[in-house]
């Protein structure tokens, strides 16, 4: 381009168009760049403040919050409506699981095969379907999860164990050490956490996670600039499935057992809703969500069995009343 | 920017960017256009004019892959075109804006124009997840990139607004800055000048000016005929999906055939052609 344009639109007589001044983005995510890792810091000390049950919260909070962090990639970002999205978790669970009991495997070996076979997995199942409209790609979805319970339940090719799954996973040990304690594990599931949080740090800042947005808000003109939505498409799928089955093997060793009821439908569901309620491709949204679902409860005990009863008021004031959910997205200004 | 001169092309200009070759597109019973051809000679500004409903978007749709013709050739440098999905068009240097704005809701205007530069991006996606060296090295240079548009189209005031909270006329601009900055061979435009007001469009004029200068090709649709005949080189005119007149601006603005297209509407109280006939003519 030469300096015409320039010349030409700037200096057309008087630009009629308010031109708002230029706006830095907020100052709230700076503040939470450093809040963030701090929370997280505050959150290694648990272990010896606080109670063992609160430990073991803990722990599944942020297991928990790794599967709805990569919920959030396929819905919140990609803005698909995966609604099997526990399919993903479960199988990372199961291969953890089967590879550490039935060939021996030690338990972190087993890791990079859930991952990669999640993410296979992911990408396999989403191809032929994510061309499918956002309600009939839904549908789809709970078709995969039902499909995955049955076939655990039957115990598929005699390893998944049938209905009542498989026992005795054990945690990793490493130099001798066996992560065994909810303590040990309460660790190990933060720093993996943590390793998803700064993954989802840098999808926001790369051309991936733009091309995923770009596509949520407008595939036609997306496709127009060279995007080839259906690839960008899998490939969320693939990544979302991925991270999933890396907290399914979490979930093996936090357990120490894995079943089909684990990965029904319903918590297809919650996993969902965590991302709507919260805030979509929003990281403290989604992790607000966690807590509400799965930390609150346990600070009313007694009320526990009233968990899906207060989610799902929770679920129907917030979309009626804030339906860009609890703590929406702030834009970066790349 | 990378477009100045295409190899192969005649010193005058003079090939044939884009051919249309007897392209048409039936949507049920409805011939929405019919056995339409043109040429597009490489540096020329197009206006591709017509009543309400004569099909022009739907011929915008077609080239860009959005629908498929039932019938016909398009081609590009020659090369067929006709078929293929829209990312694979526009990897042949072809950018389009739409009539209805489509801008990314909820993402800044600098990240609305990064989009963009999709095709140019080569950071690789565990690069992405990585956050690399090279990777933030790559997305300073979109950013400044996109920046150094956005300064020439008078925007990069706005750069980090939400971009579809901007004023309408600042939307087209986005729009325009977005198939821009990949430094496209093409550029289709549908109905820039729509919704702005007389000032923005005087200044539309030449921006299309300017962009056609930095040896972009433009082919536009409009309604405001002050912009087709003040900024095209070129004209062809269709009507119910058929082509019925190609010239000049000062052939078109004369032909019967095309004032009796317009004529023929039954809302013709503000028809813009007629007006632009009259003022020419007076």
């Amino acid at each position: 381009m030469d300096d015409r344009v320039t010349e030409t639109t700037a200096g057309s007589p008087a630009p009629s168009v308010p031109v708002p001044a230029a706006s830095k983005p907020s100052g709230w995510s700076g503040l939470l760049r450093f809040v963030g890792p701090l929370l997280w810091c505050v959150g290694l000390l648990l272990p010896v403040t606080l109670s063992p049950a609160w430990i073991t919260v803990g722990g599944i909070f942020a297991i928990y919050a790794i599967v709805a962090l990569s919920q959030d990639i396929v819905l919140g970002r990609a803005g698909m409506y995966d609604m099997g999205h526990a399919v993903y978790f479960g199988v990372g669970a199961y291969i953890s699981a089967i590879l550490s009991l039935t060939f021996g495997w030690p338990i972190l070996w087993t890791i990079p095969v859930a991952v990669v076979v999640s993410a296979a997995l992911g990408a396999v199942l989403s191809a032929p379907i994510v061309k499918l409209r956002g309600d009939y790609l839904l549908v789809v979805t709970i078709g995969f999860n039902a499909i995955f319970v049955l076939a655990m339940k039957n115990n598929l090719f005699g390893l998944t164990g049938g209905p009542d799954g498989i026992f005795g996973v054990s945690g990793p040990s490493v130099f001798g050490h066996v992560f065994g304690s909810q303590s040990d594990l309460f660790y190990l599931n933060w720093v993996v956490l943590a390793l998803v949080l700064w993954i989802m740090r840098n999808l926001d800042r790369s051309a991936l996670g733009r091309t995923f947005r770009y596509l949520k808000y407008d595939e036609l003109a997306a496709t127009t600039l060279g995007v080839n939505a259906h690839r960008y498409k899998v490939a969320a799928f693939a990544l979302a499935a991925g991270i999933a089955g890396l907290a399914g093997t979490l979930f093996a060793m936090q357990l120490s057992a894995v079943s089909p009821g684990s990965f029904q439908f319903t918590d297809s569901v919650v996993l969902f809703a965590i991302v709507l309620v919260g805030g979509q491709a929003s990281v403290p949204g989604v992790l607000l969500g966690t807590a509400m679902m799965f930390v609150v409860p346990q600070i009313f005990t007694d009320l526990a069995q009233y968990r899906y009863l207060v989610f799902g008021i929770a679920m129907i004031v917030v979309m009626v009343l804030r339906p860009q959910g609890i703590w929406p997205a702030r834009r970066r200004g790349a | 920017m990378n477009q100045t001169v295409q190899p192969g092309q005649a010193p005058d200009g003079a090939d044939t960017l884009l051919e249309l070759d007897g392209i048409g597109i039936s949507f049920g019973g409805l011939r929405a256009v019919d056995d339409l051809s043109f040429r597009v000679q490489s540096g020329q500004i197009v206006g591709l004019i017509g009543p309400n409903g004569a099909g022009k978007t739907t011929v915008f749709n077609m080239i860009t892959g959005v629908y498929q013709p039932t019938d016909g050739h398009i081609r590009w440098h020659g090369r067929e075109l006709t078929g293929m999905p829209p990312h694979r068009i526009a990897q042949a240097g072809i950018r389009r804006t739409f009539q209805t704005i489509r801008l990314f809701a909820d993402m800044s205007v600098l990240e609305n124009v990064i989009a963009g530069e999709h095709l140019q991006i080569r950071q690789k996606w565990w690069q992405g997840l990585l956050n690399t060296p090279a990777q933030r090295r790559e997305e300073k240079d979109l950013v400044d990139r996109a920046m150094a548009v956005l300064e020439k189209m008078d925007l990069a005031g706005v750069a980090h607004e939400n971009a579809t909270s901007l004023p309408y006329g600042a939307q087209r601009r986005v729009e325009m800055a977005r198939t821009l900055v990949a430094g496209p061979e093409l550029v289709i435009l549908d109905e820039p000048a729509a919704g702005l007001n007389e000032f923005e469009s005087a200044a539309l004029n030449d921006t299309i000016r300017a962009i056609r200068d930095t040896g972009v090709t433009v082919i536009l649709v409009e309604h405001d005929m002050s912009v087709v005949m003040n900024v095209t080189d070129n004209i062809v005119v269709i009507n119910f999906g058929k082509k019925i007149a190609e010239g000049k601006p000062e052939e078109i603005r004369s032909n019967p055939l095309v004032i009796e297209a317009y004529l023929g509407q039954d809302d013709d109280e503000d028809d813009p052609l007629m007006e632009a006939v009259q003022e020419a003519t007076s």
